[in-house]
């Protein structure tokens, strides 16, 4: 008898229990974890990094679950739109063109375009790039404004990483990016470490910001990554993580 | 000549009986059907689609390139494999086998890798010649198997007559051999040319900008996925019916001589 009560109300609580957890809204985000020190994957191929820590964080304050799918770059926004996943973290920068195609939470890092050259070469501004070569992700900021620079060939890679390793090997001659992922690779990376180095960065005439997309009109999503966001900066777990996970540049 | 001529059967490629003589068959209709499809998104949605076509231009360029390169460096890759493989000599055997053995178990999404980055790092092989290389490092190994049975499907007698009215061995292969093996080998062949077309946009993993990374760009910038993934859809369809029209008035060239 006392077993089969036991039994009874084991199992009223774990049905309680897992109502409880329901209530709580995941959110699915996709993430291009090739980003590092944004986004990538660790030796224990967990994906890690600044903004899944963040997303973590805003979690617990907002009141919802975090999953992360790792997605390739290339069509993460089409993923969006056909529903695939809520919401994007892949260090997307908020541009007007994006915000046509989605909506975008409040900014939650600031980021410039950097240029990375082998340390020998003697590239210092915008002008000395004519006749060259830059690499970049396909669809990036990075890539556009190689696209716009007067005299310069852009190449579009899949991955930065790949990008990277290209400049090393000296088929490219620079390569532009987001200056916390520039100074990963030439300031981190054992291999590129004293071979590589940030050259300038990109002067820009407007504030560069990452933000979370979303699909357009999705506006329950939004309050609620927006309200993690909040809390999160307000208590300074966002300083924490910043501190822990993005180098300084220079 | 023996009385029973071998064919080898089509493995790839699209296929396209020349023989069909009807006003309506399946490539008039595949090849009209993608051109007007095409026209008819262009001029009546000139927006987005004339803008992706303004843009895919360089890109087909460069797929051409690709294409025609490495057909030239596997075609010959392939005649001297496929000899190699029939050579009695034991080393220049087992050296061709070898080499059709492992490129035909390595995918070519991977060679092309590995030619790029791997070897990158030894050597600066510049993005287009690499990719050529791969692509006809691969394509050589299965054309080395088409002229190895191609050879060998010739009547060992016409050898013999012609050793025996004083042609040397190499005579006898390039002068008696093959221009009578060509006949068989062409299908085959040129199904493998149209494999090789498709498979060119592999390249474009090795930021080599050809049609499809072009499109991909434009997509990835204009968030048009659909439109632009349609129009390069038709696009290869387009070059790639061409290219086996032109495969199948060669074979029927040939096919003069068959009774």
């Amino acid at each position: 008898m006392l077993k089969k009560l036991m039994t009874a109300v084991l199992i009223v609580a774990l049905a309680a229990g897992l109502a409880l957890a329901q209530t709580k809204k995941k959110i699915i985000f996709a993430s291009d974890a090739t980003w590092p020190p944004m986004e990538f994957i660790d030796t224990n191929k967990k994906i890690v990094g600044f903004a899944p820590e963040l997303l973590e964080a805003m979690g617990k304050e907002g009141g919802f679950e975090v999953e992360i799918k790792n997605t390739a770059w290339d069509g993460i926004f089409a993923g969006l739109e056909n529903k695939k996943y809520d919401a994007i973290s892949s260090s997307v920068s908020i541009t007007d063109e994006r915000k046509k195609a989605m909506d975008f939470s409040e900014p939650y890092f600031e980021v410039h375009q950097a240029i990375v050259i082998q340390s020998d070469k003697p590239i210092k501004s915008v002008a000395d790039l004519k006749g060259k070569t830059v690499g970049a992700q396909i669809g990036t900021t990075g890539y556009f404004v190689a696209k716009k620079m007067e005299g310069v060939e852009a190449k579009s890679y899949d991955e930065i990483g790949l990008a990277m390793e290209d400049l090393f090997s000296g088929r490219i001659d620079a390569v532009s990016c987001d200056d916390p992922v520039a100074a990963q690779y030439a300031l981190q990376k054992d291999e590129y470490k004293g071979k590589m180095k940030i050259a300038f960065i990109v002067p820009a005439e407007e504030k560069e910001f990452y933000g979370f997309p979303v699909k357009k009109g999705d506006k329950e999503t939004l309050a609620l990554i927006n309200k993690g966001l909040k809390a999160v900066k307000e208590k300074g777990i966002y300083a924490k993580i910043k501190d822990k996970w993005i180098p300084p540049v220079k | 000549m023996s009385d029973t001529i071998v064919k080898i059967q089509v493995t790839d490629g699209t296929v396209t009986d020349f023989k069909d003589k009807n006003l309506l068959n399946a490539w008039r209709l595949s090849f009209l059907g993608a051109i007007l499809c095409m026209a008819y998104l262009v001029f009546f949605h000139p927006d987005p689609y004339m803008r992706v076509l303004k843009f895919i231009p360089d890109g087909l360029w460069v797929t051409f390139k690709v294409t025609f390169m490495s057909i030239t460096g596997a075609l010959i890759l392939g005649l001297v494999t496929g000899l190699g493989r029939i050579s009695r000599n034991r080393f220049i055997n087992l050296v061709a086998s070898t080499y059709v053995e492992v490129v035909r178990g390595i995918p070519l999404l991977v060679q092309l890798f590995y030619i790029y980055y791997a070897l990158g790092r030894f050597l600066r092989v510049p993005d287009l010649l690499s990719a050529v290389i791969a692509m006809s490092v691969c394509y050589g190994a299965y054309m080395g198997e088409v002229f190895r049975a191609g050879i060998e499907s010739i009547d060992k007698g016409q050898t013999e007559a012609a050793r025996s009215l004083g042609f040397n061995r190499a005579q006898t292969m390039f002068l008696v051999i093959l221009p009578q093996a060509w006949r068989t080998i062409l299908p085959p062949v040129g199904n493998e040319f149209i494999a090789l077309l498709k498979d060119t946009s592999l390249v474009s993993i090795l930021a080599v900008s050809d049609v499809l990374r072009r499109g991909r760009e434009f997509a990835s910038e204009t968030f048009f996925y659909f439109e632009t993934y349609t129009l390069i859809a038709l696009i290869y369809l387009v070059i790639t019916l061409l290219l086996s029209r032109v495969v199948s008035l060669m074979e029927e060239r040939l096919s003069h001589y068959e009774r």
